[in-house]
């Protein structure tokens, strides 16, 4: 029983960190209808900003969250300047950004090789290897503290979108757009800002993975599909689908990691993915999705 | 819909297909192509000493070739984005990799029962990833790819990450590559036959429609899903053929040289350059990308840049030429006759 506790535990902390990306994702989506293949590709630039700020003038990788998010949310604003304005109004838009997305991925991948090589990195401050002990149960102090970052980053979007101006026009752009135009929202604005506050959030899950998981360059990939599966899972553009998503996979994955061994885990997200699609290809959360 | 005056790539097609034009020179050019490529290995004495060079360069470029215009079938003619086509090429390879480990039977006769393979799990796959359309389509695709990558890396039978070596192949070391030039110039041959074949067909017709608008072609009568699954399954087949093929001149199968999702940028880039949704257009795509890629590992050797040229090329032609080189052509009317297939 204890056992299962402490699985369960594990996975729920991981389940924050995971929730924190994926929330990113669908914002873009449910916002923008953008469907960012780049995201993992810019957690991991992230992770290589904490990793320098780590080794160089050792900043914590809690401490480099004040340098990340303000720098890829500049990042995000500049990237959606530079292509989304561009292809708005095509009519296979949702395409578009996938494909432009997926260009993006290899551009700063190769960048990322090309620099700072496939080296398997991570940062290793003090508390990654201790644990607090309570009674028979064993919490990693990394995972614990990465959650706790992520509950209130969590929180922050979820005050931001609840009781801002700025947050009334996101939420009132992802339920309809032509809708919020209309009634005077500035829609290009809006979607800069909210592609900003989705590339911070990769930026500060950056730093935490930093040293949660070893990362290179050719990670991304790995990341990008889980979160995806993630997404597609809680109902595309649904924050509450991706954040309860995150939260029952990263368990269900703890739980076959340690059934039939961590190589495994990642198959949880997928097999969940082929999963949904069968029963309900809207996803848990998700309105019945119509795209391009 | 606010786009009435952009042009889509499946537009420009679909007129193209109304209109019936037969002019004569293209047949003629066609033909001194497919006997040129076909007399190629014959030419040993011409070529001299870069014989071997030449073949495996050619063996490349038709094994693009095959794969971008299988890929167009679904991605370009359907358009629906599949970022997961070389899980076929992997299951192709495997299978006649096994074929040959277990019962010796040479991959270059068995490339077809491993492109019938390629094709079953295509069925299947295609029934469950095409319940959605758009971004969900193409993200269970990615997922697909992963989920298959990491099985083949942790599945003993085939070897886990370290694959399988298979036998050489009992050819004169001077001769290798014939073989393996002619099997993939079929498969090359044979898949542009398809999507020509295709295109010029009512079944094509529904595909194009479905492109256009899934919606309306539903509505007008179209069993969309069949279509759908139909095009998806055949376009597997070429692509297994052509891993069965390649995967036997490697002489060894290790899931890093199919399962990785490079292998997917390429056949879709490809296809989006040269045009997509056009006959010739992944043909044209294929030819160019292995002749830069040529250029550019002989000029600068091979580097983590190249990945990062992929990607330039591919917002480019995105952003500033989405038609593709055919569908630009074609677009100003300049398109030579003998580059015309639709």
């Amino acid at each position: 029983m204890t056992h299962i506790i402490q699985v369960a535990i594990l996975g729920l902390l991981l389940g924050g960190v995971y929730a924190l990306m994926a929330s990113g994702l669908t914002l873009m989506f449910g916002v923008m209808r953008i469907v960012n293949l780049a995201h993992g590709v810019f957690i991991i630039a992230a992770c290589y900003l904490a990793f320098f700020l780590f080794v160089g003038p050792g900043w914590d990788p809690f401490l480099s969250l004040v340098v990340t998010m303000p720098v890829f949310f500049l990042v995000g604003v500049l990237v959606y300047q530079a292509f989304f304005p561009r292809i708005e109004g095509s009519a296979r838009f949702g395409e578009m950004t996938v494909l432009l997305t997926f260009g993006l991925a290899l551009i700063v991948e190769g960048l990322l090789s090309f620099f700072f090589t496939g080296t398997f990195r991570t940062t290793n401050p003090s508390y990654a290897t201790e644990a607090i002990l309570i009674g028979d149960l064993f919490i990693p102090k990394a995972q614990l503290f990465a959650a706790i970052t992520s509950l209130i980053l969590l929180l922050a979007l979820w005050a931001f979108l609840h009781f801002s101006r700025t947050g009334y026009a996101v939420r009132a752009t992802m339920q309809n757009r032509t809708a919020a135009q209309i009634v005077g929202v500035n829609v290009r604005r809006i979607s800069t800002i909210a592609f900003g506050i989705g590339m911070a959030l990769a930026g500060a899950s950056g730093s935490l993975i930093s040293f949660l998981f070893p990362f290179f360059p050719n990670s991304h990939w790995r990341w990008i599909a889980i979160l995806l599966a993630l997404i597609v899972l809680g109902g595309l553009g649904s924050l509450k689908g991706a954040v309860i998503g995150a939260l029952l996979l990263a368990v269900a994955a703890a739980f076959v990691s340690d059934l039939f061994g961590p190589t495994w885990s990642p198959i949880t997200f997928f097999g969940a993915l082929f999963i949904v699609l069968l029963i309900r290809p809207q996803g848990l959360f998700g309105k019945q999705a119509r795209v391009g | 819909m606010t786009s009435t005056e952009k042009r889509e790539p499946t537009d420009v097609v679909a007129q193209a297909a109304i209109e019936p034009r037969r002019p004569r020179g293209r047949y003629i050019v066609l033909t001194s192509v497919v006997l040129f490529l076909a007399l190629l290995p014959l030419a040993r004495p011409l070529i001299g000493q870069p014989y071997n060079y030449v073949l495996q360069v050619g063996m490349v470029g038709l094994m693009w070739v095959a794969l971008s215009s299988s890929w167009n079938i679904i991605g370009g003619f359907t358009g629906y984005i599949s970022l997961g086509h070389n899980v076929f090429y992997g299951i192709g390879g495997y299978t006649s990799g096994l074929l040959l480990i277990y019962f010796g039977f040479s991959p270059l006769l068995t490339f077809p029962i491993a492109g019938l393979v390629a094709v079953v799990f295509g069925f299947l796959v295609g029934l469950v990833t095409l319940r959605t359309r758009g971004p969900a389509f193409i993200i269970s695709t990615i997922a697909l790819l992963l989920m298959v990558g990491l099985l083949f890396d942790n599945w003993e039978f085939v070897g886990g990450s370290n694959g399988l070596s298979l036998p050489l192949p009992p050819f004169q070391l001077e001769f290798v590559k014939v073989p393996f030039y002619y099997a993939m110039l079929v498969i090359a041959l044979g898949s542009v036959y398809l999507g020509y074949r295709v295109a010029h067909s009512k079944f094509g017709l529904a595909l194009r429609a479905i492109a256009q608008d899934e919606t309306k072609a539903e509505v007008a009568g179209i069993d969309t899903r069949r279509m759908k699954v139909a095009a998806f399954t055949i376009s597997t087949f070429f692509v297994g053929a052509a891993g069965a093929v390649w995967g036997y001149s490697l002489t060894y199968l290790r899931p890093t040289i199919f399962f990785t999702i490079a292998i997917a940028a390429e056949m879709v880039l490809m296809a989006i350059i040269g045009g997509r949704g056009t006959v010739a257009g992944p043909v044209v795509g294929a030819i160019l990308l292995v002749a830069l890629n040529e250029i550019a590992v002989s000029q600068f050797g091979s580097t983590e840049l190249n990945i990062v040229v992929t990607g330039v090329i591919m917002l480019v032609v995105l952003l500033f030429f989405p038609l593709g080189i055919v569908g630009s052509l074609r677009e100003r009317g300049r398109l030579p006759s003998f580059l015309d297939w639709d």
